[in-house]
């Protein structure tokens, strides 16, 4: 089993407040792994930490072996990792499809003379992308509505579009960030089976930050719950469930 | 007449050439400048002396006006371009004033504030319209692609669009950097029209009328940007004789759009056959239903 | 001795423009936008206070608090009438920009139509003898008063900012108003007072700077100008900052104006601008707005 990605001793401090303490982690490849607690615990901050939105305070963050510590955030994404957000960041004004297209255009790249006059690869590239962004969007169910606009949709086919736009980055690992967030529980059940599909037919490493804990517990083999910025249990849901750090994190002290 | 109507339609395509190439910056990648009228004026400056001092030809001439905005810019860009909103905007102020004030000052080489006469009227009719329809289309391909696309990303959500893998610095430079060739272009075909040049005629006041003529036409619409220069070129000659009224209309035509119909003419649509038909459709289809809901009260 | 001359010079200057670029700070760091009309509250203040020693035979004192007046109630209605309808509307703050322009031209060119855009003079009510400083300078008399005058104003906001119930609530507002809001703040009311005291200060400088000048329309347009790059440097939203940069800015005009020359004079302005920036991309003293991603 390889490592894919690897946290040793990573801190990050902004100002006085101490987000991120010392944590440390490592991804195997093909894992789908949980990260839980409350919030404010550190967990959007770790994600932005790895996707470099933030610099490292101290200790290093290792993707398949190298240190992406300096790199920016475009160059961490051409590595092959991809995420969402926490709250939706979709290109609200465009289109479903454009949207996916986005990304897809980052495996089709021509220059800008081709762009200019239509010419060269132009074409044939504009036309992969597009083939490529419709195969993803009848993945995820969202063929019919490619030239909706993104804002348009409901909520939970927004969620969707978000995850189909990530994926469509051709990412080794995907990091989730509150996929479930203002669902009902019939839309978490749909979701979990779209992560587990994907998760299997793209090969992909997912970290996948959630407070809804069923969801979490079905399905992600392995979970890190972290507290105060800081790494307070590892393990299988049965042993996370009722590790007494996590329950103390969760519901408090006797 | 035909000589008024033939200048009006030349000076309107110069102006719909600066419009595309801040529609292009401010519209769909999404700054909002204050200082592109000094990429117009390095233009200007640059065709007026190669074609009166070196006696190049007016078509080069015209091309390296734009080259030579367009490094300018790509220079600016590099530093200024990490700042962002109002900071932004007020640096593209000062920048494009200070490109002004050097011309103003760089007397041996523009004759300084006084303005740089005798240019050869290069700028025939079809000439404008030639440069105009190129670089109109070149435009459109531009947006249309996945360069497009990254201008668009950057706009709407430059964070998400660096998380997607696009270097967002480098875009943001590489759309100052066409803009200002647009906008050079533009100043350089004003060169050959007006035979003459002054410092003046790039101020901000240039540049503010710039970038209302994308607002007014709708930020993101090339159709709305060219639609937008169309009207505003062709109200401010219709109001020639009363000039002075002539800015007050135009400050008040501003502030109704804006408090109005924010979204301009156009919005973010472009004008194609689809745009019309929707439009008519939508007519026709509500004076169907008010004609399906009488029938069937009445029966 | 020329020096100190050149710093009184630039000190006084740089007062006026804190005066204006102050209001501009308020203004952005409660609404988060460029009002690109605040210098035609100044040429109202500048033009009411001329009519009124002119034609309604007024002394300064009474001439200069119906400018102030004046001036800051026009800035309550263009508020009134302009933003607030956009503001209500949407979020987006470059509307608020653009239609701001589009005042800046209208307030401008209604005077332009009106009375005409001549070059007028105050009547030299301000006194402008020379003073002679402990025998280290002479300086006009006019320098010290506008410096003065700007000084007793600012230290006056400060005051109102400080000590006074609307004054907390705009402090309040600056760092959140929804949040300001929804603990109880009428925000309309006080958007209304915050362009008041704007426009009111904007009318003190307007009055200094039509007398050192003379009055014309379009002054708004160019001291709207230095008075952004003032509040730039400073740090936009930063009152502080904007008494700063706007002092650093009289200093370097009257600076290079009288030891270089005052054709260099604007364009070093924008180098300190631009040098700023580059190096502090949020000015001297500005917020920098992290965003959560």
């Amino acid at each position: 089993m390889t490592v894919l990605l690897e946290l040793k001793g990573v801190s990050k401090s902004f100002g006085g407040v101490q987000a991120v303490e010392n944590m440390s982690l490592k991804l195997e490849k093909g894992e789908l792994t949980g990260l839980i607690g409350p919030n404010g615990a550190g967990k959007t901050t770790v994600f932005n930490l790895i996707t470099a939105v933030y610099d490292v305070t101290k200790g290093d963050i290792e993707y398949k072996g190298i240190n992406i510590n300096k790199l920016k955030t475009y160059q961490v994404v051409s590595l092959g990792i991809a995420r969402t957000f926490q709250n939706l960041r979709l290109f609200s004004g465009s289109s479903v499809l454009e949207n996916v297209m986005s990304a897809a255009q980052q495996s089709h790249k021509y220059s800008f003379c081709e762009a200019i006059t239509h010419l060269g690869r132009w074409n044939k590239f504009e036309k992969k992308i597009q083939d490529e962004s419709m195969q993803l969007l009848e993945r995820v169910g969202l063929a019919d509505r490619a030239h909706q606009r993104a804002a348009t949709l409901p909520y939970g086919l927004q969620r969707r579009l978000e995850i189909a736009r990530a994926c469509s980055l051709r990412p080794e690992l995907l990091l989730l960030d509150e996929p479930a967030a203002g669902m009902n529980s019939e839309e978490v059940e749909q979701l979990n089976i779209l992560i587990q599909d994907i998760h299997k037919d793209y090969n992909l490493t997912i970290l996948l930050i959630e407070h809804h804990m069923d969801m979490v517990m079905e399905i992600c083999p392995h979970i890190i719950c972290m507290n105060f910025g800081a790494k307070i249990a590892e393990g299988s849901p049965e042993c996370i469930q009722s590790h007494p750090e996590v329950l103390k994190a969760y519901l408090g002290e006797e | 007449m035909q000589g008024y109507v033939a200048g009006i339609i030349t000076l309107l395509a110069i102006n719909c050439i600066a419009a595309l190439g801040v529609s292009l910056f401010t519209g769909f990648t999404g700054i909002f400048t204050l200082g592109h009228a000094g990429y117009m004026a390095i233009g200007a400056y640059t065709a007026a002396i190669l074609t009166f001092k070196y006696s190049v030809h007016f078509i080069p001439a015209i091309i390296c006006g734009g080259l030579l905005a367009m490094i300018v810019a790509y220079l600016i860009g590099i530093p200024t371009l990490k700042l962002v909103g109002d900071y932004y905007t007020i640096a593209s102020l000062g920048l494009g004033e200070a490109i002004r004030l050097i011309i103003e000052n760089w007397e041996s080489v523009t004759r300084g504030a006084r303005g740089f006469p005798g240019i050869a009227p290069y700028t025939s009719l079809p000439v404008a319209l030639v440069f105009l329809i190129i670089m109109a289309v070149a435009m459109f391909f531009i947006v249309n692609s996945s360069y497009g696309r990254a201008f668009k990303a950057c706009r709407d959500d430059y964070v998400a669009a660096s998380l997607l893998g696009f270097n967002t610095a480098h875009y943001r430079v590489l759309s100052l950097a066409v803009s200002g060739f647009y906008c050079g272009v533009s100043g350089a075909l004003l060169a050959g029209f007006m035979s003459f040049v002054q410092p003046v005629m790039f101020d901000m006041a240039k540049s503010t009328e710039l970038v209302s003529v994308v607002v007014f036409g709708g930020l993101g619409s090339i159709s709305g940007s060219l639609i937008g220069a169309t009207i505003l070129t062709l109200v401010t000659e219709l109001f020639r004789p009363i000039s002075q009224y002539r800015m007050l209309i135009y400050g008040l035509v501003l502030v109704f759009v804006m408090v109005f119909r924010p979204e301009g003419i156009m919005g973010t649509n472009e004008l194609t056959l689809n745009y019309i038909k929707n439009i008519f459709s939508a007519k026709k289809k509500a004076s169907e239903f008010d004609r399906r809901t009488t029938d069937d009260c009445a029966s | 001795m020329d020096i100190i001359q050149q710093l009184i010079n630039g000190l006084s200057v740089g007062s006026v423009y804190a005066l204006i670029a102050v209001g501009y700070s308020l203004v952005y760091s409660v609404l988060l936008f460029s009002n690109f009309a605040h210098g035609g509250f100044l040429v109202i203040g500048g033009y009411i206070c001329y009519f009124a020693l002119r034609s309604w035979g007024m002394n300064i004192y009474m001439a200069s608090f119906a400018a102030l007046i004046g001036a800051g109630l026009s800035a309550v209605l263009v508020e009134r009438v302009a933003y607030r309808p956009i503001r209500e509307r949407t979020p987006i703050t470059l509307y608020l920009l653009i239609v701001s322009m589009g005042i800046s031209i209208v307030i401008e060119n209604i005077f332009v139509v009106t009375i005409g855009g001549r070059f007028r003079a105050l009547p030299p009510v301000i006194p402008m003898d020379p003073v002679n400083l402990f025998g280290f300078a002479t300086t006009s008399a006019f320098d010290l008063l506008s410096l003065l005058t700007a000084v007793v104003f600012l230290i006056g906001l400060q005051l109102f900012l400080v000590k006074t119930k609307w004054g907390l609530a705009i402090r309040a507002a600056s760092y959140n108003l929804k949040t300001a809001g929804l603990m109880g703040v009428n925000v309309n009311r006080l958007i209304g007072i915050v362009f008041f005291v704007a426009g009111l200060l904007a009318a003190v400088g307007g009055i200094f700077l039509s007398a050192r000048y003379t009055l014309y329309p379009q002054l708004g347009s160019t001291i709207t100008t230095k008075a952004f790059v003032a509040a730039v440097i400073g740090g936009l939203g930063s009152l502080p900052g904007a008494v700063i940069g706007s002092l650093i800015l009289g200093l370097a005009e009257m600076l290079t104006a009288g030891f270089i020359s005052s054709q260099f004079r604007d364009l070093v302005v924008f180098a300190i601008l631009i040098l700023t920036l580059i190096m502090r991309p949020t000015g001297l003293f500005g917020k920098s707005v992290g965003e959560k991603v």
